[in-house]
C-alpha cells in the first residue's frame, strides 16, 4: 500500500547524471493537513487504548493466579523462635506425712532453693508443691502418672512426680527408691535428720534436690539439645550423654499417631516355618504398647518368609574358630537386609512402619553373631531392628525346628521391645517406665512444636521466593489453624499441661504438613515461555511491529512539535 | 480328533475345589500336570494353593498367605479377588477344551474382578480404585489405569466362588486392560507370593524366558473365603500358571535361539511325489511325537519338593504326567513312579532336595489318550471398513449333535465404540452349510444392557443365548467410532485401540464348576488426526489475522502520495540519504575504473 517504490535513483538517471539527483526532477508533496495528522494520531491512540484498557486487563485477569493472604511475618517469627520460648515447669508433689507442717514447709523451701541453685537450664525447672493429703490426689497421680490430665481438672498442671518423704529407723544417710511402675519416688531419711526450721541447708533437702536433678538430668539435656538445634545443649552435660542423646534422636522415628509394627521371621532354608507369634506378642509386647497408648497407636502384622537368602552383594558370614561361631562384620550389617528380595514393603495406611526381623540362620551357619561385640541384634536407624535367633540344634539333628515355641521367642521379643523404645525416642533413664513416657511426651511436644514452626517458616519462604505458585484458600486456613495450635501448645507448656500440649502440637504438625504439601500449589501443566512465544510469534510479530512503529513515529512527531513550539 | 482327557481331569479337580464342602486339611499344596498336546505342544499346569484361618488373616498374622497381598485386600475391604495375566491365544480347534474349564484364565492382557464389601456403590468404587492402585504397585502392572471407563459391574456373568456371609453388602467390580503386555516383571512378584519362592518344589521351573515364549500362558491369583457348615472359615489363596509350550521351539538352546534349516540328508522326504529330487523335497509328517525332557523344555530341572506340602502325610504327588502307560518315561533316580488305574495318568513321588528330571523318548504309540471336545467354539472379529462405522461379528459353534448350549455373552466395550443394539442380527448355519437369517430374539433369552456415557463409563452388554445342537450361530451388530479429543489419544494412536475380549460363561447345570471361554482381544482403528494440527492451526490463524490487521492498520495510518513525491520523501528520510551516499560512492569508484581504462 505504500507509495514509496523503486530506487530513489532511477537507472536512467544513473547513466546520464552521476551526481546526486537534482531537486528539479522531484516534487516534494504538499505538507499534510493538520486534520490528517490529527486523524492518524487518533487512530493510533485508539488502537493503543484498546490494547491498554481491554487487552492487558483481560490478559492479566485470565493468567493471574489466586494467592491467598498468608501471615508471612508471623510465620517467620515462629520459625525464628521469636514468638514462643518453650518452657517446662514440672510440678512435683511432696508428701511428708510424718513431718509437722512448718517442718515440711521449711524442707520444701530449702529444697526448692537448692534445686534452683543447681538448675542451669532455665526453660526446664522443677516446682515443688506440698500435699499432705496422702490418700488423695498424689496417690492417684502417682499410681498412673501418664493419665494425670484426665484425672486433674482442665487448668491444673500435670503432676510429674510424687515424692514421699518417710522416716526410716536405722539409716545413717537418706536414701531414695524409685518405684518402677509408678511415678513415685520414696525418700527415706533417718529420723534424727528431721530438718529444723533453723538450719539453712539441711542435708535432706540437698539430698532430695540432687536426686531430682539426677532423675531429670537426661530429659533436661535432651530438651536443651532439641531446642538449641543440634549444637550442644547444656554445658554441664557430659560429652557421653550429649553423644548418646544425639544418637538416640538420629535413630528415632519421626513422631506419628499410628505406627505399624511388622514382625518378620526370615530363614534361608525351609525351617522354621511357623512360630507362636500370637502368644509372643500378647505376652511380651502388649503391656508395653498399652503403656504407649496415650502417645501413639500401634498396629501389628507378622509374616513368615522362607528361602530368604542374602543379596549377592553381601559379604558372607565368616567362621570364627575362637568364638566357634559364624560372624558378621559390623560394617557389613547395613547390607544384611536383602531389600530387593525380602518382602518388607511398608504397611498400607497412614503412619510409618517399623520392621522387626527375626533371622534364623541355616544350621550350617549357626550360631551367627556380630564379630566385634558378639551381639545378636542391632537397630537399623529409623527403620527397625534385627535379631539373630540361633535355635539350639537337637543332638545329631541337622535342621532347625519347624515350630518356634513362645519360650524360644522370649529373648527376641525382649530385644524387640527394647529396640521399639529406642526407635520411638524414649530416653534411657530413669528406670521408671511411666516417668520415661512422660519425658517422651515432653520431648515429643518440643520436637513437634519446632518442626511445625520450621515448616511454617519454609512455607513462608517458599511463597516469597516463588511468586508464580498459587496459594489456595485452604492453605491459608491450615496456616491459621497451625498458628493457633502452636500458640496453644506454647501456653499449655508454660502452664505445665504436657498432655494437652502434645495434643495441640500434633494438630499443628498435621496442619502444617498439609499446608506445605498442598497438591494444587504445584502446577499441573508446564509450558515454558519460549514455547508460548514460538507458537504465538506469527500473530504477535506482524501485529506488534506496525503498532510499535506507529507509536514511535507519533511520539517523535509530538516531541518535535513540542520542541518547535518551545522554540517559538 | 485328538484327545483331551487330561483337561477333563483338571476340570474334575476344579469341580472338587469349587464345591464348598470339600477343602483339603493341609495348608499348602502344589501340583504340576504335564500333558503333551497335538502339534508337538506341551501343556504345563502349575497350581499352588494355601489356606489361612480367617482369624489369623484378620489379625494380620501371615504365614502362607502373602503379607503384601493380605494387607491390600484388608485395606480395600475385598472379600474375594480374581486376578489374571494372560498372553497368547488358546487354540481350541486343535488343543480342545481349556484347562480348569477356563475358570483360571483371563482375557489377553490383565483382567481383575473382585467382590468388595461396601455400603453403597460409590464407596465400593472408591475401594476398587484403592485396590487397583495397590495391586498395580504389587504386580508391576498398569492396573492403576483401570478407571471408571474400564470398570463394569457384571450382573449374571460371574458368581462368587467363596462362602460369604452378607452377600447384600458385596459389590462385584470387573476391570480389564487388554493392551497390557504381560512379562517377567509380573512373574517376579507372582513368585514372591509363593511360600517357597521358586527356590524349592515345582516353582523352580519358572523361567521368564520360557514362560513368556509360550504359545499361550495364563497366570492367575484367586483369593476367597471358604467356610464349613459349623462356621469355621479359612481364607484360601490359589495361584496357577498354565502354559502351552511349543516343544521344538523351547528345546532351542538359549545360546543359539535362531532356528536353522535341517541339512538335506536329514530331511524325511515324501519320495512318492513326482517332483522329489535332490533339491526338491516334500517333508513327511513325523509319525512319532517329539522326544522331550523337563530340563530341555523348561531350561532347568525341578529341585525337590517344597517342604511345606503334605505336612499332614496325605498322599499327594506334586508332579503328574498324562501319557499312555505304554509310553516310556525315564525319571531321575530316587523318585518313584505311580501309575494310575485309568491307564493314562502317572504321578511321581520326588526325593526332597534332589534335582528331578523326566524325559520321554521319541516313540510311536497308537493308543490315543481319550478326550473330549470343547462345549462351544467362539470367535469374535471386527468387520466393516472406513473411519466412521464398523461392525462386530461373533461366531458360536456348537459341536454337539444332541444338546443345545446355553451361555451368557459378556462384552465390556470402551466408550468410544458405540454399539447400535437395534442392529443385533443372528444367522444360523446348520451342518448343511446353508445360512438362515433369524430374529435375534429367537436365540436371546435375556439381555442386560448398560449404555456407555462418553468419557465416564463403557458399554456393558450381557446376553443370555442358546445355540441349538449341530449348528453355528453368527451374531452381528453395528457400531459407530467416536472421535476423541486431542489429548485422549495414546502415543501410539495409529496402532489402534484395544477392545477387551468377550467373556462367555457356559451354563451347564446348577452344581457343576463354571466353564468360561474368552475370545481374543480386538484392535479397533479410530480416526486419528495429524498431531501437529493444533500448532498448524494456531500458526495459520495467526498469519491470517496478522495479514488482515496489517492491511487495515496500514490503510488507516499510512499517507498516500504519488510515486515521484515518494522519491522526494524517500531522499529526505534516513534510508534515502544512506542510499544516496552509497550511490555516490559507487559512482566515484566506477568513474575511477573508467579513467584507468
Amino acid at each position: 500500500m505504500t507509495a514509496k517504490s523503486g530506487d530513489p535513483v532511477s537507472p536512467t538517471a544513473d547513466a546520464s547524471t552521476p551526481s546526486t539527483p537534482s531537486k528539479s526532477t522531484q516534487r516534494v508533496p504538499a505538507p499534510e493537513s493538520p486534520q490528517a495528522i490529527q486523524t492518524r494520531f487518533r487512530v493510533i491512540a485508539a488502537f493503543w487504548a484498546v490494547i491498554i484498557f481491554l487487552g492487558f486487563p483481560i490478559w492479566w485477569q485470565t493468567t493471574s493466579i489466586y494467592r491467598a493472604h498468608l501471615p508471612i511475618q508471623e510465620m517467620v517469627d515462629w520459625a525464628d523462635g521469636k514468638t514462643c520460648r518453650p518452657v517446662y515447669p514440672l510440678e512435683i508433689q511432696v508428701v511428708a506425712p510424718s513431718l509437722q507442717l512448718p517442718e515440711s514447709q521449711h524442707l520444701l523451701r530449702t529444697t526448692q532453693h537448692t534445686l534452683d541453685d543447681l538448675n542451669e537450664f532455665a526453660a526446664h525447672h522443677l516446682r515443688l508443691k506440698l500435699t499432705n493429703d496422702t490418700n488423695g490426689s498424689p496417690a492417684r497421680a502417682g499410681n498412673d502418672g501418664t493419665d494425670t490430665s484426665d484425672s486433674n481438672s482442665e487448668d491444673a498442671p500435670d503432676v510429674a512426680l510424687t515424692v514421699h518423704v518417710r522416716p526410716e529407723e536405722g539409716l545413717l544417710a537418706p536414701r531414695s527408691e524409685l518405684q518402677p511402675h509408678t511415678t513415685q519416688l520414696d525418700v527415706f531419711y533417718p529420723p534424727s535428720q528431721i530438718p529444723s526450721p533453723s538450719t539453712s541447708n539441711p542435708p535432706l533437702s540437698i539430698f532430695i534436690a540432687q536426686e531430682l536433678q539426677r532423675l531429670y538430668g537426661e530429659e533436661k539435656a535432651t530438651i536443651a539439645h532439641i531446642l538449641s538445634g543440634e549444637t550442644t545443649g547444656l554445658d554441664s552435660a557430659s560429652p557421653e550423654l550429649t553423644e548418646s542423646i544425639s544418637r538416640r534422636l538420629r535413630r528415632s522415628m519421626k513422631y506419628a499417631e499410628t505406627y505399624h509394627l511388622s514382625f518378620s521371621l526370615f530363614t534361608p532354608g525351609s525351617a522354621p516355618s511357623s512360630w507362636d507369634i500370637e502368644g509372643a506378642v500378647q505376652e511380651y509386647l502388649a503391656p508395653l504398647l498399652d503403656a504407649f497408648s496415650p502417645i501413639s497407636n500401634f498396629t501389628i502384622d507378622t509374616q513368615v518368609q522362607l528361602y530368604a537368602t542374602f543379596s549377592p552383594m553381601t559379604p558372607a558370614p565368616v567362621y570364627d574358630e575362637v568364638e566357634a561361631a559364624w560372624t558378621l562384620k559390623k560394617e557389613d550389617l547395613s547390607a544384611f537386609i536383602n531389600a530387593a528380595e525380602w518382602p518388607l514393603n511398608p504397611s498400607i495406611g497412614s503412619g510409618p512402619t517399623l520392621n522387626f526381623i527375626l533371622y534364623v540362620p541355616d544350621p550350617s551357619q549357626s550360631p551367627m553373631i556380630v564379630k566385634e561385640n558378639r551381639a545378636s541384634s542391632w537397630i537399623v536407624p529409623q527403620w527397625g531392628g534385627v535379631f539373630l535367633l540361633n535355635p539350639p540344634l537337637a543332638q545329631g539333628q541337622t535342621s532347625n525346628p519347624v515350630y518356634l515355641e513362645q519360650d524360644s521367642l522370649q529373648s527376641a521379643f525382649k530385644t524387640f521391645s527394647h529396640q521399639l523404645l529406642t526407635l520411638l525416642g524414649t530416653p534411657s533413664t530413669p528406670s521408671s517406665l511411666p516417668l520415661r513416657l512422660q519425658t517422651l511426651i515432653r520431648v515429643r511436644a518440643a520436637s513437634l512444636l519446632l518442626s511445625a514452626s520450621s515448616t511454617m517458616g519454609s512455607l513462608a519462604r517458599l511463597t516469597e521466593s516463588l511468586p508464580s505458585i498459587p496459594i489456595p484458600a485452604n492453605v491459608a486456613s491450615s496456616v491459621s489453624t497451625t498458628l493457633s495450635h502452636l500458640s496453644a501448645t506454647c501456653s499449655h507448656l508454660r502452664e505445665g499441661r504436657f498432655n494437652a500440649a502434645l495434643a495441640s502440637a500434633r494438630v499443628a504438625e498435621n496442619e502444617a504438613e498439609r499446608s506445605f504439601f498442598e497438591k494444587t500449589m504445584v502446577g499441573q501443566v508446564y509450558f515454558p515461555d519460549e514455547h508460548k512465544v514460538a507458537v504465538y510469534l506469527p500473530l504477535l510479530g506482524p501485529i506488534g511491529v506496525p503498532l510499535v512503529v506507529g507509536l514511535m513515529k507519533e511520539v517523535k512527531r509530538l516531541v518535535a512539535a513540542w520542541k518547535a513550539r518551545k522554540r517559538v | 480328533m485328538t484327545t483331551f482327557g487330561f483337561l477333563s481331569l483338571l476340570l474334575a479337580l476344579a469341580v472338587t475345589l469349587w464345591s464348598p464342602n470339600a477343602f483339603a486339611s493341609s495348608d499348602y499344596h502344589e501340583q504340576l500336570f504335564l500333558q503333551p498336546l497335538p502339534q508337538s505342544s506341551l501343556l504345563a499346569s502349575f497350581n499352588f494353593r494355601s489356606n489361612t484361618s480367617q482369624q489369623a488373616f484378620d489379625n494380620q498374622h501371615f504365614r502362607y498367605f502373602p503379607r503384601a497381598l493380605g494387607q491390600i485386600l484388608q485395606h480395600a475391604h475385598t472379600k474375594e479377588l480374581h486376578l489374571r495375566f494372560t498372553t497368547g491365544r488358546w487354540d481350541a480347534e486343535s488343543w480342545g477344551p481349556r484347562p480348569w474349564g477356563g475358570s483360571k484364565e483371563g482375557g489377553t492382557g490383565v483382567e481383575l474382578w473382585a467382590w468388595i464389601d461396601a455400603p453403597d456403590d460409590d464407596e465400593a468404587f472408591g475401594k476398587w480404585i484403592a485396590l487397583t492402585q495397590s495391586l498395580s504397585g504389587l504386580f508391576c502392572a498398569s492396573l492403576n489405569f483401570v478407571d471408571s471407563t474400564r470398570t463394569t459391574r457384571p450382573v449374571v456373568s460371574f458368581e462368587p466362588t467363596g462362602d460369604h456371609q452378607d452377600v447384600d453388602e458385596l459389590h462385584l467390580l470387573h476391570g480389564t486392560l487388554p493392551g497390557e503386555v504381560v512379562c517377567t516383571e509380573n512373574l517376579t512378584p507372582f513368585l514372591k507370593l509363593l511360600p517357597c519362592k521358586g527356590k524349592a518344589g515345582i516353582s523352580t521351573l519358572f523361567d521368564g524366558h520360557k514362560l513368556f515364549d509360550a504359545a499361550w500362558q495364563s497366570m492367575s491369583v484367586d483369593m476367597r473365603p471358604i467356610c464349613t457348615s459349623d462356621g469355621d472359615c479359612i481364607v484360601q489363596i490359589e495361584q496357577t500358571i498354565d502354559m502351552v509350550l511349543d516343544v521344538e521351539r523351547s528345546k532351542r538352546p538359549r545360546s543359539n535361539p535362531i532356528p536353522r534349516p535341517l541339512a538335506n540328508e536329514l530331511l524325511a522326504c515324501d519320495t512318492s511325489k513326482p517332483y522329489n529330487s535332490e533339491d526338491t523335497c516334500f517333508p513327511l509328517e513325523k509319525g512319532a511325537d517329539a522326544a522331550w525332557s523337563i530340563s530341555e523344555v523348561f531350561g532347568r530341572t525341578l529341585t525337590g519338593v517344597c517342604p511345606l506340602t503334605g505336612s499332614d502325610g496325605s498322599q499327594e504327588h506334586s508332579v503328574c504326567l498324562r501319557v499312555p502307560h505304554e509310553k516310556q518315561v525315564f525319571i531321575t533316580e530316587g523318585s518313584t513312579e505311580i501309575k494310575k488305574e485309568d491307564g493314562f495318568t502317572r504321578c511321581f513321588d520326588l526325593a526332597p532336595a534332589q534335582p528331578f528330571d523326566l524325559s520321554i523318548p521319541e516313540q510311536t504309540i497308537d493308543i490315543p489318550v481319550p478326550g473330549e471336545e470343547p462345549i462351544l467354539y467362539a470367535e469374535r472379529t471386527i468387520v466393516g471398513h472406513g473411519q466412521e462405522r464398523g461392525g462386530m461379528r461373533i461366531i458360536f459353534g456348537n459341536p454337539s449333535n444332541t444338546t443345545a448350549v446355553d451361555f451368557i455373552l459378556f462384552e465390556s466395550l470402551p466408550w468410544f465404540l458405540r454399539p447400535y443394539i437395534h442392529t443385533l442380527q443372528a444367522t444360523i448355519t446348520g451342518r448343511d452349510g446353508i445360512p438362515t437369517d433369524i430374529a435375534a430374539s429367537d436365540l436371546v433369552t435375556s439381555t442386560f444392557y448398560r449404555p456407555a456415557i462418553d468419557r465416564e463409563r463403557g458399554t456393558q452388554l450381557e446376553i443370555a443365548l442358546s445355540v441349538p445342537a449341530a449348528s453355528t450361530v453368527t451374531l452381528t451388530y453395528d457400531f459407530e467410532k467416536a472421535i476423541l479429543r486431542y489429548t485422549e489419544y495414546p502415543p501410539d494412536a495409529n496402532r489402534g485401540f484395544n477392545v477387551a475380549p468377550a467373556v462367555i460363561r457356559i451354563l451347564n447345570g446348577e452344581n457343576s464348576a463354571p466353564v468360561y471361554i474368552r475370545s481374543t482381544s480386538l484392535l479397533l482403528p479410530l480416526p486419528t488426526p495429524d498431531f501437529s494440527m493444533p500448532y498448524n492451526v494456531i500458526i495459520l490463524t495467526s498469519t491470517v489475522i496478522a495479514l488482515a490487521f496489517g492491511t487495515v492498520f496500514n490503510i488507516l495510518v499510512r499517507r498516500v502520495v504519488s510515486v515521484d513525491e515518494a522519491a522526494a520523501l524517500g531522499a529526505q528520510s534516513l534510508k534515502g540519504r544512506l542510499l544516496g551516499k552509497l550511490v555516490a560512492i559507487r559512482d566515484r569508484f566506477r568513474s575511477k575504473t573508467t579513467k584507468v581504462e
